[in-house]
C-alpha cells in the first residue's frame, strides 16, 4: 500500500545549534534505507512532516538543496513536538514523510534577477533556494541574486559558517540585517526587513521576489515591493498554515477553497489576492 | 438499472444470513432514537424513525482510527486491513454523503488509503425514505428520499414487498437469484418517491449559491448569520461530509499507536499557528469556513456541494442555528448588497 502518512526511517547525523537562545537547531538527516533516498525527490521550497513516536508529528520546510547528500531541517523550539525532537541527539532514529506541497518557481525564474527576503527562522526553505541557484551548473540559468535576510539580533542568524562563504560569492549579494542591536558590535545594517528592502531597492524589471516570513513581515514587505515596481504575479510567498496531513484531506490548511499543503505552501501575490485573507 | 422484489420475509432471512457470514451494522434503537449497531438478527434492526442520530460516514471514516503502530524501536508499522462490513439501513442523504468523501479522499493523485480500504471493504444497503423529518432538505441540493447515489444497493419499501436496485457488483451479487420487478412495482415506487418528494417544499437556487457565496465572503452578513453560535462543533461532528482530522499520537496499555480523530473548524484551535497567529480568530469567521466549504469550497475541490440536505446540524444545533435559514438570507441579500 501506498502510504502517505507512513514516515521514513531516518538517522540524526548531526545537530548545529544555531542562536544564542539555544532554541534553533538544524538537524542533519540520512535515509536509514538506500531505496528511501531514491525515492525522495524535492525542490526548494518543499517542506515534510517530522516524526517521533510517542509524541507525534509536524510540518517543517526542507533547509537543504536538492543536491546535498543530507535532508536538513532547522527547527525552533515552541511546543510539545519540537521540544522533543530538541532533546533528540546524534544516532537517534525519527520519521520522515512527505516531500510535501508545490516549490518556488524555478522555471519562471529562469533568465531572471531573483530577489530572496526574508525574515526570523523563515529562512529555512530559502536557504534551499540559495544553495540551489549557486550550483554551478544553475548559475548561469539565473540573473543577478539579491537576498535580504533579517533576524531580530545578531546572535539569531542562522547558517553563520554559510553565510559566511555566501557573503564572498561574486553571483549573490547578500545583505544582512538585524532589528535593534542594543549594543551588540555589528558591522552591517540595523532595521527591519521591509526597510532594509527598501533601501537596497533591487529592481523589479525582469526580476521574482522570493518572500518567507511571518505573517505581519509579508504584510509590510508586499506594499515595498510593489513601491519597487514588482506585480503581484512577480511576487511569491510561502506561508505556514496549520496542517496535520500534508495531503489536503484533514481540512486544517485551507484559504478558501486552496490548501496550503497542497496548492502551496508557495502562492504567488496574484493568487492570493484572489483568495480570502486566511494567513 | 434492472430492479429486484424480495418479500419482507426474503429481506429478513437475508439479513440473518449476512448476520451470520459478516459483519452486520444497522439502526438499532437507543434511549432517544437510532443510532448504528452491530446486529446479529433481524430482529434487532430499528428502522422507525427517519434516520440515525450519527450519520454513517463512519464506516468508512472512522471517529477514531489507528494510522500506525509503532514497534519498541519506534519503527511505524501499518495496521491490519479492515474487515468486510455489511451497512443495512443508510438513507439517501448518507449514501450521498458516503459518495463525496470517496471522491473527496481520493482527488487529483493524492489518495487516502485508509478511506479507500474500507470503502472497498464495505457494502451498503441503503433504504429508501417513503417519510421525511422537517429538517429533510435533500432535494433542495440535488437528492431524493429515493436517491440511489452513493449505494450498492437500494430498497424502496412497498408494503409487503421490496423493490432492490442494485447499483455495483456488490450489490447485484445480494440480490442475485430474485425475481425482477413487474412495471406494476415499478410505479408503485416511483408514487412513494413523487409522495416523499412532496414533503420537501424548500428549493434552493444552486447555481445562484456559486456565485453569492464569494461576493459574500466579506460581507458583514456573518456577524447577524452566526451570532448565537457557540462553537461546540456538534453540526460538524454529526455532518455526514465534515471530513477534517486530527492526528496525535497515544500510548495504549503500554504500545504507542497513531491515530486520527475527528476534528471541527469549529474550534478555536483548529487553525492556530505554533505562532500564536489565528487566520480565524473570531467565531463569525469559523461559522463562514463551514457554510462556504459545504456550498462553495469542495465544489471547487471536487466538484460538488457536500451539503446532503440531512438536516443534523439543524437538529443538534443549541444556538437553533438553521444552515437552510443561512443559505435562504445569502441568496436574497446578494448580490444587491
Ligand atoms: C509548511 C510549514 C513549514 C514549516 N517550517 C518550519 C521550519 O522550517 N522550522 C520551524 O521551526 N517550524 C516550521 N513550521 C512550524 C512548525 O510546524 C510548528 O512550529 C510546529 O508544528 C510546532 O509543533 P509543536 O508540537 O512543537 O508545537 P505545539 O505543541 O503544537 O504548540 C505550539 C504552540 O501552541 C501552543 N499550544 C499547543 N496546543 C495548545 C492548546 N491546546 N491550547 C493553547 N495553546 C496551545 C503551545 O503552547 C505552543 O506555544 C512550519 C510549518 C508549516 C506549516
Ligand atoms: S451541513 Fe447539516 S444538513 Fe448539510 S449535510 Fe451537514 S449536517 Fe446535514
Ligand atoms: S452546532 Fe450550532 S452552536 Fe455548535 S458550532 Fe455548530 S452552528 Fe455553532
Ligand atoms: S494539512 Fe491537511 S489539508 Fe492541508
Amino acid at each position: 500500500m501506498n502510504n502517505p502518512y507512513l514516515p521514513l526511517p531516518m538517522r540524526i547525523e548531526r545537530v548545529v545549534i544555531e542562536n544564542d537562545a539555544r532554541d534553533l537547531k538544524t538537524f542533519d538527516l540520512a535515509f536509514v534505507n538506500d531505496s528511501d533516498r531514491k525515492g525522495f525527490q524535492f525542490l526548494p521550497g518543499q517542506f515534510a512532516f517530522l516524526s517521533i513516536a510517542g509524541v507525534g508529528e509536524a510540518p517543517f520546510g526542507i533547509a537543504s538543496a536538492p543536491h546535498e547528500p543530507l535532508i536538513k531541517f532547522t527547527v525552533k523550539r515552541v511546543g510539545v513536538f519540537t521540544t522533543a525532537l530538541h532533546e533528540l541527539e546524534p544516532g537517534a532514529i525519527i520519521g520522515m514523510r512527505g516531500p510535501w506541497g508545490n516549490f518556488y518557481p524555478l522555471e519562471l525564474m529562469t533568465g531572471r534577477d531573483v530577489v530572496i527576503v526574508s525574515g526570523g527562522f523563515s529562512f529555512t526553505t530559502l536557504r534551499a533556494t540559495i544553495a540551489h541557484l549557486l550550483l554551478p551548473e544553475n548559475r548561469q540559468n539565473f540573473g543577478k541574486i539579491t537576498a535580504i535576510y533579517g533576524a531580530r539580533s545578531p546572535g539569531e542568524l542562522l547558517y553563520k559558517d554559510e553565510i559566511r562563504q555566501w557573503e564572498k560569492s561574486p553571483d549573490l549579494q547578500l545583505v544582512l540585517c538585524v532589528d535593534r542591536l542594543n549594543g551588540a558590535d555589528w558591522p552591517k545594517r540595523e532595521g527591519l526587513v521591509p526597510n532594509v528592502l527598501k533601501e537596497v531597492a533591487p529592481p523589479a524589471a525582469n526580476a521574482i521576489a522570493l518572500v518567507c516570513g511571518p505573517p505581519i513581515m509579508i504584510k509590510y514587505t508586499h506594499p515595498v515591493l510593489k513601491d519597487l515596481g514588482f506585480k503581484p504575479d512577480q511576487i511569491f510567498l510561502s506561508l505556514e498554515n496549520r496542517m496535520k496531513c500534508g495531503i489536503g484531506k484533514c481540512g486544517h490548511c485551507n484559504i478558501g477553497p486552496k490548501y496550503v499543503c497542497k496548492d502551496g505552501p508557495v502562492f504567488s501575490y496574484s493568487q492570493l489576492l484572489n483568495l480570502p485573507p486566511e494567513y | 438499472m434492472k430492479k429486484y422484489l424480495l418479500t419482507r420475509q426474503e429481506l429478513s432471512q437475508l439479513l440473518d444470513r449476512l448476520a451470520k457470514e459478516t459483519n452486520l451494522y444497522a439502526p438499532v434503537k437507543d434511549k432517544t432514537g437510532a443510532t448504528w449497531g452491530k446486529v446479529k438478527n433481524t430482529a434487532e434492526v430499528h428502522l422507525e424513525e427517519v434516520n440515525t442520530r450519527e450519520p454513517a460516514k463512519g464506516f468508512i471514516f472512522p471517529r477514531c482510527e489507528v494510522l500506525l503502530r509503532f514497534d519498541q524501536k519506534g519503527n511505524a508499522l501499518e495496521p491490519e486491513p479492515p474487515e468486510e462490513q455489511i451497512v443495512f439501513g443508510i438513507r439517501p442523504c448518507d449514501a450521498r454523503a458516503i459518495a463525496f468523501l470517496e471522491k473527496f479522499y481520493t482527488i487529483e493523485g493524492k489518495t487516502d488509503p485508509y478511506v479507500k480500504a474500507r470503502r472497498e471493504k464495505t457494502t451498503f444497503i441503503g433504504l429508501a425514505c417513503n417519510r421525511t423529518a422537517p429538517t429533510c432538505f435533500c432535494l433542495a441540493l440535488g437528492g431524493s428520499p429515493h436517491d440511489a447515489t452513493g449505494m450498492d444497493l437500494l430498497l424502496t419499501d412497498l408494503g409487503d414487498l421490496f423493490l432492490a436496485e442494485p447499483l455495483t457488483a456488490k450489490g447485484e451479487k445480494l440480490i442475485a437469484g430474485y425475481p425482477e420487478a413487474k412495471n406494476e412495482h415499478l410505479t408503485a415506487g416511483a408514487k412513494l418517491r413523487k409522495k416523499a418528494e412532496a414533503e420537501i417544499p424548500l428549493r434552493i437556487d444552486t447555481a445562484k449559491l456559486q456565485e453569492v457565496l464569494p461576493k459574500a465572503f466579506a460581507s458583514k452578513i456573518w456577524e447577524t448569520l452566526a451570532l448565537n453560535c457557540v462553537n461546540c462543533g456538534a453540526c460538524t461532528f454529526l455532518c455526514p461530509t465534515c471530513h477534517c482530522f486530527d492526528v496525535t499520537d497515544e500510548t495504549v496499555r503500554g504500545s504507542t499507536v497513531r491515530c486520527r480523530v475527528w476534528d471541527s473548524c469549529q474550534f478555536t484551535l483548529y487553525s492556530r499557528h505554533a505562532s500564536g497567529h489565528n487566520p480565524r480568530l473570531d467565531p463569525r469567521a469559523r461559522y463562514r469556513n463551514r457554510v462556504m466549504d459545504k456550498f462553495y469550497y469542495t465544489v471547487e475541490q471536487a466538484g460538488v456541494i457536500s451539503c446532503v440536505g440531512c438536516g443534523r446540524c439543524i437538529i443538534a444545533c443549541p444556538a437553533n442555528i438553521d444552515i437552510r435559514t443561512t443559505v435562504e438570507r445569502l441568496l436574497k441579500e446578494f448580490p444587491e448588497e
